[in-house]
């Protein structure tokens, strides 16, 4: 019932001679296109003073270019029945847009227009700036995300995944026209991008399509590599945030291997044995987590004990070492020590005794389920090939999930110890200024 | 009659005890199979003291069923790659299962377990009741949910179903006892006013049988009607909530609104998209966002449900600029229902709703919402597929017609929750 591979539409791929690299996968009966360019430009390329800029740059590509002055994207494509949006990660921007299949052209048309030519006027960026604002006050009123900002300033002294990908508040008041217009010419262009195109159409006549509309492109953007390495960390690291907020927060966090890093297959089994799913392979019907996983270890022991009201972990595949993280929200009269040494207690058990035979057993089928349900629709497919290849290569979720099915419990457990160490540990803890109020 | 293989063409059948049974063919190439009971237990039925058993049940549900506890349930699900989710509305509840199609006949008995045979322990329940409160406590301290409270809070009378989200208040749901739990379950969970909705290959001849046998120990007693007490229009008038030490101000702009079933909907539901519901071509977009880059979001939306509904456009925005967006909002519907909306724009906003069906049919849980949403409103089994003509009919009077009395600035109510001061 389950798969052994990965299972996908038959993609084939080429690179135009300014270096776009395309991957077309053909879905015939999809009566949708998904059209997906990824940059390999995020947060990792700023630095302090321009934190924010590759987000910005993404809301500007919205903003107008020479075929499309402002508003008009939005309209070709909605005016069709499609949708749109783009997101800013650490490692990479994306930019997405679905339409009814014989409409395809639409978004090529636009992708290839603003892939050098968007025009970040001054008076754009500047009303964008509210804009930039607004989105990140509106983060701001949760205080999970106070504290996962908190958590990664801590973790990281030097490398720039120690910023949230909105950027400072200070450099979003900072951020000049012109910077963020050297900023686009640097890393925008055919040399650092994929165009992912999936679902209803001809493999021969879309090629041709996109060798002409992108192919005349000059050979422009750049794919950096951040230069500084985090250092070790030599002791815990740790920060108490107070604010408005229902019950105490606890967020922990420890260094964690990239994707393409051969310690990855077992930390991302023990993500699926301590949160319930690991998040290149869920199942579900849509991108996102399911909320609750009451089989997994963190929710039996947080959830069920009356510690927490919800509890997970998460561990998310980067360019560069990350972060592996544990979450839990209190319930009402917890305290923020309970939660912490519960949380210690489950990581310690892990690394002492391993998952159990059944444990992995269940992981490994529910990774076998999500490769074999992950590609249902044109946009999902998009954002699959587009992920992994902008963080590795399409091929790298073959291999990476069959690494993941010879993960063995020594393996898991090992894993559980090297990373859970006390030394690497970042702690933040969130304390409800005012007790929330009985409802 | 023969069956079809068309997503967007219902087929019904009978099931055991007056159940409603309507199968959905999934859209070409999908691997996955949806399925869904709804039947008339949301919070509307909630008695008064009782305020929060709906939601507590939603949840029950999932935590077990038939000779499964939540564990073995989880693990079960887990093993299949299928998931198993709740949704309480004020006039129904929906359980759902997705999963891999290959195993459909196993998650259509899951989902009859979880309909049938709930099982859950006191430690179950104990943990609903907490999580519960942890939500009752960020509807007020939360901005997005507070300031929704308030305006529900505002437009519908005390007792209607409408005026709250289900969840109680700390002394209700600690006084929900088990007793009353089974009782709502056992007279909500009927034949009788639910339907289960099928996405998936199989035809709907083997569907029905399967649905007949599952489900055959509902209970075959009459379906509970909803009581809604008349509402009156509310006098135009602002809520505010002052939040300090949040970073942005929510804001809300809305009112009572027309049911699904109600001949208007159609045209509402186009002056709606005009307004904020399509939200990148929308008015409101535009104008706070695009042209006057005062917030980051700006939209609206109408909830038309069986026995009525309401509207409402929102903003998110800094607490400098909070006044300067709440007359945009007001103008912007206003404007809606004072002029006619020109022609083109009409037209495009038209289009681009039928245009995106097709994003509707991309895989089996997109094309399952179109026919759960037709299914509970008993919708005719190709509305579907008659949408686009039905858009395509309305003139745009009729539109602002329905602008009128659907979103209608005159009795609306401005919430806002945040940092406001005493402003």
């Amino acid at each position: 019932m389950v798969t052994r591979s990965v299972v996908r539409p038959r993609l084939s791929s080429f690179r135009l001679t300014n270096g776009l690299r395309v991957l077309l996968a053909p879905i015939d009966s999809s009566p949708t296109a998904s059209v997906w360019v990824w940059y390999r430009v995020g947060s990792k390329n700023e630095y302090p003073g321009i934190t924010g800029a590759s987000h910005w740059v993404e809301h500007m590509l919205f903003e107008g270019s020479p075929r499309y002055p402002k508003g008009a994207i939005d309209k070709a494509v909605v005016q069709v029945g499609g949708e749109l949006n783009a997101f800013t990660d650490t490692d990479f921007t994306a930019y997405f847009t679905t339409v009814p299949r014989e409409h395809l052209s639409i978004p090529l048309d636009i992708e290839s227009d603003r892939m050098t030519r968007a025009l970040l006027t001054d008076r754009e960026v500047e009303r964008e700036r509210t804009v930039i604002h607004s989105e990140r006050e509106g983060n701001e009123n949760w205080p999970e995300f106070r504290v996962e900002e908190e958590v990664y300033s801590l973790a990281f002294r030097i490398h720039p995944y120690r910023w949230d990908a909105l950027g400072r508040r200070e450099d979003i008041e900072r951020l000049t026209p012109e910077e963020l217009r050297t900023y686009y010419r640097k890393y925008y262009g055919t040399r650092n991008a994929v165009l992912v195109i999936a679902g209803g159409f001809d493999r021969a006549s879309i090629a041709r399509e996109v060798r002409r509309r992108f192919g005349r492109l000059p050979a422009t953007g750049a794919d950096v590599r951040v230069g500084p390495t985090e250092p070790a960390a030599r002791g815990e690291r740790r920060a108490e945030l107070s604010g408005p907020g229902t019950t105490p927060y606890l967020q922990m966090a420890w260094r964690a291997p990239a994707l393409d890093d051969p310690a990855t297959p077992a930390t991302m089994i023990l993500d699926t044995i301590l949160g319930g799913e690991s998040r290149l392979f869920s199942a579900g019907a849509g991108w996102g987590r399911s909320a609750e996983h009451p089989s997994a270890r963190l929710y039996r022991a947080l959830v069920d004990t009356a510690l927490a009201v919800r509890a997970g972990s998460e561990w998310r595949p980067r360019v560069y070492p990350g972060l592996f993280t544990v979450q839990a929200l209190a319930v009402k009269g917890i305290s923020l020590d309970r939660l912490e040494d519960a949380v210690d207690s489950v990581t310690e058990r892990l690394g002492r005794t391993g998952p159990t035979h059944r444990e992995l057993d269940d992981a490994r089928v529910r990774i076998r389920h999500g490769a074999a349900l992950a590609y249902e629709g044109a946009s999902r497919t998009g954002f699959r090939l587009g992920y992994f290849s902008v963080l590795r290569s399409p091929q790298y979720e073959d291999e990476i999930f069959h690494r993941l099915l010879r993960v063995t419990r020594v393996q898991v457990r090992d894993r559980a110890r090297a990373l859970f160490r006390a030394e690497s540990r970042v702690v933040v803890r969130y304390t409800p200024t005012v007790e929330a109020p009985d409802a | 009659m023969r069956e079809t293989n068309d997503p967007l063409r219902l087929e019904t059948g009978e099931g055991p005890s007056g159940l409603r049974v309507v199968r959905q063919a999934p859209p070409v190439g999908s691997v996955s199979f949806a399925a869904t009971y709804v039947g008339p237990a949301g919070w509307g039925f909630d008695t008064t003291g009782g305020e929060g058993t709906a939601r507590i049940l939603g949840q029950l549900v999932t935590s077990g069923a038939g000779s499964r506890d939540r564990l073995e349930l989880a693990r079960f699900l887990d093993r299949m790659g299928a998931t198993l989710t709740t949704q309480v509305d004020p006039e129904s509840a929906e359980i759902s299962v997705w999963g891999p199609s290959e195993v459909w006949e196993t998650l259509l008995g899951v989902l009859a377990d979880t309909v049938l045979r709930p099982r859950y322990t006191e430690s179950d329940l104990a943990r609903v009741r907490r999580q519960l409160a942890e939500r009752q406590m960020r509807e007020l301290v939360q901005p997005g949910s507070r300031v929704d409270r308030e305006l529900l809070r505002a437009l519908f009378p005390e007792g209607h179903p409408y005026r709250g989200t289900g969840i109680g208040d700390a002394r209700s749901v600690a006084r929900i006892r088990r007793d009353q739990i089974d009782r709502f379950h056992a007279e909500h969970f009927t034949g009788d006013g639910a339907v289960v909705v099928v996405t998936g290959r199989p035809p709907k001849s083997t569907v029905t049988r399967v649905v007949k046998r599952l489900f055959s120990n509902l209970p075959t007693d009459r379906a509970p009607s909803l009581s809604i007490p008349t509402v009156r229009l509310p006098r135009r008038r602002e809520v505010r909530v002052d939040l300090p030490g949040r970073s942005q101000v929510e804001v809300r702009l809305g009112g009572v609104s027309l049911s699904r079933g109600d001949p208007q909907y159609a045209a509402a539901y186009l002056a709606n998209e005009v307004l904020g519901g399509a939200v990148l071509l929308s008015r409101l977009f535009h104008r706070v966002r695009s042209r006057g880059g005062l917030a980051y979001h700006a939209s609206s939306h109408l909830e038309a449900m069986r026995q009525g509904g309401y509207w409402s456009a929102q903003a998110g925005t800094g607490a400098d600029r909070w006044r300067k967006v709440v007359p945009m909002l007001r103008e912007e519907i206003e404007r809606l229902s004072s002029e006619s909306i020109p022609g083109d724009e009409l037209r495009i906003m038209r289009e681009s709703r039928i245009g995106e069906m097709a994003l509707s049919l991309e895989s089996t849980s997109e094309a399952h919402e179109l026919a759960v949403d037709a299914a509970y409103h008993e919708l005719p089994a190709d509305h579907w597929k008659q949408w686009p003509s039905l858009l395509r009919a309305l003139t745009p009077r009729e539109v602002r017609a329905a602008a009128e009395t659907a979103l209608d600035a005159r009795s609306s109510v401005t919430a806002l929750a945040g940092p406001i001061g005493s402003a």
